[in-house]
């Protein structure tokens, strides 16, 4: 096609596709706010007159999964990526600047790690957590996955240091500051933008983590809201407005913190995607 | 995770040397540099590693140690069995079975989302609100739990789901079993995870295809090359890294797959139809206790995506290399 034609089709096509692409999400959000006899009859229709029913439904379920979920999963998420932020940063610093063999060879083994899969090392994991008391309990969850996800933290603040000028660092230490108080004081700061990377993946990583918080928190101590649904689905599979309330509502958070951060994950995602 | 990788990598290619972090002050000697550099190790790299080695390196060994042994928590003695684990391995069945599944699902979402997820960013590669606006729909699943797209798409494509009460309203009074026909679930189960992925090679295709300088286009489009010419011969060598990041990072991701497994068909339907390595691996272990076995699978897993990662990794390079 001409250039011309192309201009005029492009928003077109390109919109029909995006409404295809998007129709299974617009089936979720319509129907979480409609009665339950509507999602069977006309599952596409838009929920006219809106109804907040499947909603308040999964708020005020008596067994508290929702809330419990919740609760589990910003606790497990919030101190899951503050340690990774802090431990990582500090690991990414030594790394990019110590030359010796054992830095090299440590950066080389914990790259390995990023494609560690997670169920090749769950079984061990359950017994290390058994052995020293933390199975079934958030602790031994944040301690997992900050294990787990430490090597990508790592990965992008040693890239992320290295951009940084060292003269910074050695003026510091010429007015004799002493080593933590230049890395938090003048180091720290600049490195917002990795930051911000790290804080963004890895919270929707942890946020969004099945395999984990399933075997690891175990049903006994609640479970995380991602986990919530799974559970969800097994009691009530034919009532479409709740599951689709609860996944909504797990969604939303999660949603909200990377449309904060939005810039940060993109920016993350494709640094390297283009020769610069 | 790729991205990244590929920025720190590129960034060791510079290959500048710079000086350590805190030279010695005058007048003290190797030893306190010596001393210096293990605080520096000390108090900022060991913790991470520390904690790594426990969950990670640890847990590894121990899975290698184990896939030696008959272990099962419920039938003590733990015995050493030798290498009989990995030989039942190759001899059964079910586990090539897993394997392939486990092969297809990947090959298929991998070259699947790359095209589609190129596709896309070719047609949406263009300025203004609309396009910003599209960016965001496709991105969307990305940022969705793995549980979340399962229940969605399940909803859909159950029997009586919302695809197949359309297709019976529209008159085909047969449609296909999505998930229920054992020949047909490995495949729907590969485009939900295609659905997922494709975003992200979307949003990488797109920051690629922002860097190919317009001039190169004006250029080729002066030399007479239609649009077909100018994408192979202009935007195609140019988008090298961008292939290398979605390849690598959908391989390491798809092989590992779980979630949608165990949300949507929970390995059938029938015998293991849509069972993953993954999936085995926690069937076999954590729900039949079969540690010792679950064990080797974990291992033949790991040296798989080792070596698929560290080879595809080598080729796409050089190639970027090239173009």
């Amino acid at each position: 096609m001409t250039r011309h034609t192309g201009s005029r089709l492009r928003p077109l096509v390109a919109t029909f596709v995006s409404a295809v692409f998007f129709l299974p999400l617009y089936l979720v959000l319509t129907n979480v706010f409609k009665p339950g006899h509507k999602i069977i009859d006309a599952p596409a229709a838009l929920p006219l007159p809106p109804t907040l029913d499947s909603i308040r439904q999964v708020l005020t379920r008596p067994d508290h999964l929702f809330w419990y979920g919740l609760i589990n999963s910003i606790e497990v998420t919030a101190i899951s990526i503050t340690i990774l932020t802090v431990l990582s940063a500090m690991c990414g610093h030594y790394l990019a600047r110590s030359e010796g063999l054992g830095a090299k060879v440590m950066l080389v083994v914990m790259l390995a790690g990023l494609m560690i899969p997670p169920a090749v090392i769950i079984a061990p994991i359950t017994e290390v957590l058994r052995s020293v008391g933390l199975m079934t309990s958030v602790a031994g969850l944040v301690l997992v996955n900050v294990g787990y996800y430490v090597p990508f933290g790592v990965f992008v603040f040693a890239g992320f240091v290295k951009t940084i000028p060292i003269e910074i660092e050695q003026a510091a230490a010429i007015d004799g500051a002493r080593r933590l108080r230049i890395f938090w004081q003048v180091v720290f700061p600049l490195l917002r933008p990795a930051s911000a990377s790290v804080l963004i993946f890895l919270g929707v990583w942890i946020w969004n983590d099945f395999l984990n918080p399933l075997i690891i928190l175990g049903p006994a101590e609640g479970t995380t809201v991602t986990v919530g649904i799974y559970r969800a689905i097994g009691e009530h599979q034919q009532d479409y407005g709740a599951v689709f309330a609860l996944m909504f509502l797990a969604t939303l958070p999660i949603l909200v913190f990377y449309l904060a951060f939005q810039k940060h994950f993109v920016k993350g995602l494709t640094a390297g995607a283009s020769k610069g | 995770m790729t991205a990244t990788h590929t920025r720190t990598s590129a960034g060791g290619r510079r290959g500048r040397q710079r000086p350590t972090a805190h030279p010695p002050r005058h007048g003290r000697g190797r030893s306190a540099r010596r001393l210096g550099h293990l605080a520096h190790f000390g108090l900022f790299g060991l913790p991470s590693l520390a904690l790594y080695a426990c969950i990670v390196l640890i847990p590894i060994g121990i899975s290698v140690y184990y896939s030696l042994t008959n272990r099962n928590p419920f039938n003590p003695p733990t015995q050493w069995v030798g290498a009989r684990n990995y030989q039942n391995l190759a001899t059964d069945p079910d586990f090539w079975k897993v394997l392939t599944n486990t092969i297809v699902i990947t090959i298929f979402v991998t070259a699947a989302s790359n095209v589609i997820g190129l596709a896309i960013a070719v047609l949406l590669d263009r300025r203004g609100w609309l396009y910003n606006a599209l960016r965001g729909v496709f991105f969307t699943p990305v940022v969705l739990s793995g549980v979340v797209v399962s229940v969605i798409w399940q909803a859909i494509l159950t029997d009586d789901g919302l695809l197949n009460s359309t297709l019976r309203g529209l008159g085909i009074s047969d449609p296909p079993g999505w998930l229920s026909d054992p020949d047909l679930a490995l495949y729907t189960l590969s485009w939900i995870v295609t659905w997922q992925m494709a975003g992200f090679c979307v949003v990488v295709y797109l920051a690629g295809l922002q860097g190919v300088p317009h001039e190169l286009y004006e250029a080729a489009a002066m030399d007479g090359a239609g649009p077909v010419a100018r994408f192979r011969s202009v935007t195609w060598p140019l988008l090298a890294p961008s292939v290398t990041i979605n390849t690598v990072m959908l391989l390491i991701s798809t092989f590992k797959i779980y979630d949608q497994v165990q949300v949507i068909t929970n390995g059938g339907p029938g015998d293991g139809t849509t069972s993953t390595i993954a999936f085995d691996v926690i069937q076999t272990g954590l729900v039949g206790n079969r540690i010792g076995v679950s064990s080797a699978i974990a291992v033949v897993m790991l040296v798989f995506v080792a070596i698929v990662s560290t080879v595809v990794l080598q080729l796409l390079q050089r190639r970027e290399v090239k173009a």
